[in-house]
């Protein structure tokens, strides 16, 4: 199952944990210095090592349609980056164990879990799984002062991103994320904003991961990352119960999620806000039977590119936000009893 | 006054290189100058956080900080002679210019140079995570040589001739496995 149809840990704050381990092969030039028959040596090799392994399976990514590639990574199953990439690339997947191995991404491999709530610690089990497989059969670069060595000098060691997905509305709206930002950045963690550098973050969403990737172990990582997390956590709960749990919230949000269960047109902008408030709500127990995770599936199924995968009669950006609408109802109708 | 290198932008930083005492300055744009010396990186989506050298960097002024604080020999090396990596055979200066390493054995042959970007960026420390099956074996009788070499110390120490003797073959095995890879 995909981590957005399933209910995770602490979901009130976390919505998902992610852990990518870059690795490359040893014997070949990283990106630009990498030729096409080469890219296609390095694909058939990684395809050669899950060739019958039970539960994965092998895409030739670059040849799916834009569409399919972009609604890959509205799912968070691959980089926006790699969605982008027309030269060869694959992907070895399993919904089932949350695995995703992008081939050529920036690096020859990028493995990556992704689960829903806090669950950094099965993520990394995950990742290793898939990396463990890989280490037996192709002779990974590493150095034995550097680590694995990377593309980017940046994931040099560990080669471990971490990073855990996390809903701040209180914090945002009590203007916290900078001094949050200033904290994290003394103890090797960062803070972003989904859409970007420096945003205050739409939806309320921000992951948090570690920096350094040298020099420290995968469980030092993983254990800091998530005795962090759970910090902040407390904090927005605290903030919520002391500036959200009114009358005048709760009116806001019924409004909110009264758009989203009668609207006939809603495009992503709108829905994202609409998210934020209601989903705050339904963490604190505003709205009857609606589980927060729900709002997640909604957030990602309403995606451009999962939208327009699943629908193939969009043709205008109308007929999209009537597909967004449409979906909205469904979703929510389907698991809130509204 | 307009940048000597590309002669389009504004100059607004002087940059000087030092080639054995020979000391040459040139009016650069900021783009001519971070391309010269530093290895800078792209904007990038919050997706791949982290993942480019420019994170490195709050800001612009703490990019041009580093940048200047680069040691003179570095710079020389950047811009004298041409040492090529021996699988993928880009130079330093191409690296420097693609803000990323060119291939693995980029990291061995041009250890040196790139060894102050890695200690900006992670700091002095090692390697300590898991690594690759074929290396584990070598790590571990490592460990293991330097913890019978402490325990040989002791025993020489204390005077325990008998302990120290099978410590000594201990180790004489260990070392001649090592010498075997």
């Amino acid at each position: 199952m995909l981590w957005y149809e399933m209910t995770g840990k602490e979901n009130d704050v976390v919505v998902s944990s992610r852990v990518r381990l870059a690795r490359n092969l040893a014997d070949y030039p990283f990106g630009g210095r990498l030729n096409e028959p080469s890219a296609l040596e390095i694909i058939e090799k990684v395809r050669g090592v899950f060739d019958g392994a039970s539960g994965y399976s092998f895409t030739q990514f670059n040849m799916l349609s834009d569409t399919s590639r972009r609604a890959e990574a509205d799912r968070h199953k691959v980089s926006p980056e790699f969605a982008a990439k027309k030269t060869p690339t694959a992907l070895i997947e399993s919904d089932e164990k949350q695995i995703y191995i992008m081939v050529l991404e920036e690096d020859h491999l990028r493995i990556q879990s992704i689960k829903p709530g806090a669950s950094l610690s099965e993520a990394y089990a995950a990742a290793l799984e898939a990396d463990r497989m890989i280490d037996g059969k192709l002779r990974i670069a590493y150095d034995e002062k550097l680590g694995y060595l990377t593309h980017c000098p940046t994931n040099l060691g560990t080669g471990m991103r971490a990073s855990v997905m996390l809903f701040l509305p209180a914090i945002t709206a009590t203007r916290g994320i900078r001094s949050l930002q200033d904290q994290l950045g003394k103890i090797g963690l960062t803070i972003r904003g989904m859409s970007g550098e420096g945003s205050s973050g739409d939806g309320c969403l921000y992951q948090v991961s570690n920096q350094i990737t040298l020099g420290t172990t995968e469980e030092e990582i993983i254990t800091k990352l998530e005795k962090i997390c759970e910090n902040i956590a407390e904090k927005e709960r605290e903030l919520r119960r002391k500036y959200f749990s009114d009358e005048k919230f709760n009116d806001k949000a019924m409004r909110a999620y009264g758009t989203m269960l009668y609207a006939i047109l809603m495009d992503s902008v709108e829905m994202t806000k609409l998210y934020s408030d209601v989903r705050l709500a339904a963490a604190l127990g505003m709205i009857d039977g609606l589980n927060v995770n729900v709002l997640d599936k909604m957030l990602i199924c309403g995606m451009p590119g999962v939208l327009t995968e699943e629908n193939e009669n969009i043709n205008t950006p109308t007929d999209r936000d009537r597909e967004r609408a449409n979906m909205i109802r469904r979703v929510l109708s389907g698991n809130a009893g509204a | 006054m307009l940048c000597e290198k590309c002669n389009k932008n504004p100059a607004t930083v002087m940059y000087k290189e030092n080639i054995n005492g020979h000391v040459k300055s040139f009016a650069l744009c900021a783009k001519c100058a971070s391309e010269l010396t530093e290895m800078t990186g792209y904007g990038k989506s919050v997706y791949s956080q982290g993942d480019s050298l420019g994170d490195v960097f709050e800001n612009v002024n703490s990019l041009f900080g580093s940048l200047f604080g680069l040691p003179a020999q570095q710079v020389r090396r950047q811009t004298g002679e041409e040492k090529k990596c021996t699988l993928c055979g880009a130079a330093f200066a191409e690296l420097v210019k693609e803000g990323k390493v060119g291939c693995p054995e980029c990291y061995k042959v041009f250890a040196e140079e790139l060894a102050p970007t890695i200690s900006r960026i992670h700091g002095t420390g090692v390697h300590m995570g898991t690594a690759p099956e074929r290396y584990k074996e070598g790590r571990e009788r490592k460990e293991k040589i330097a913890e019978l070499e402490s325990k040989l110390k002791r025993a020489v120490e204390a005077e325990e001739y008998e302990e120290a003797a099978k410590l000594r073959d201990e180790l004489r095995k260990l070392k001649s496995e090592e010498g075997d890879k």
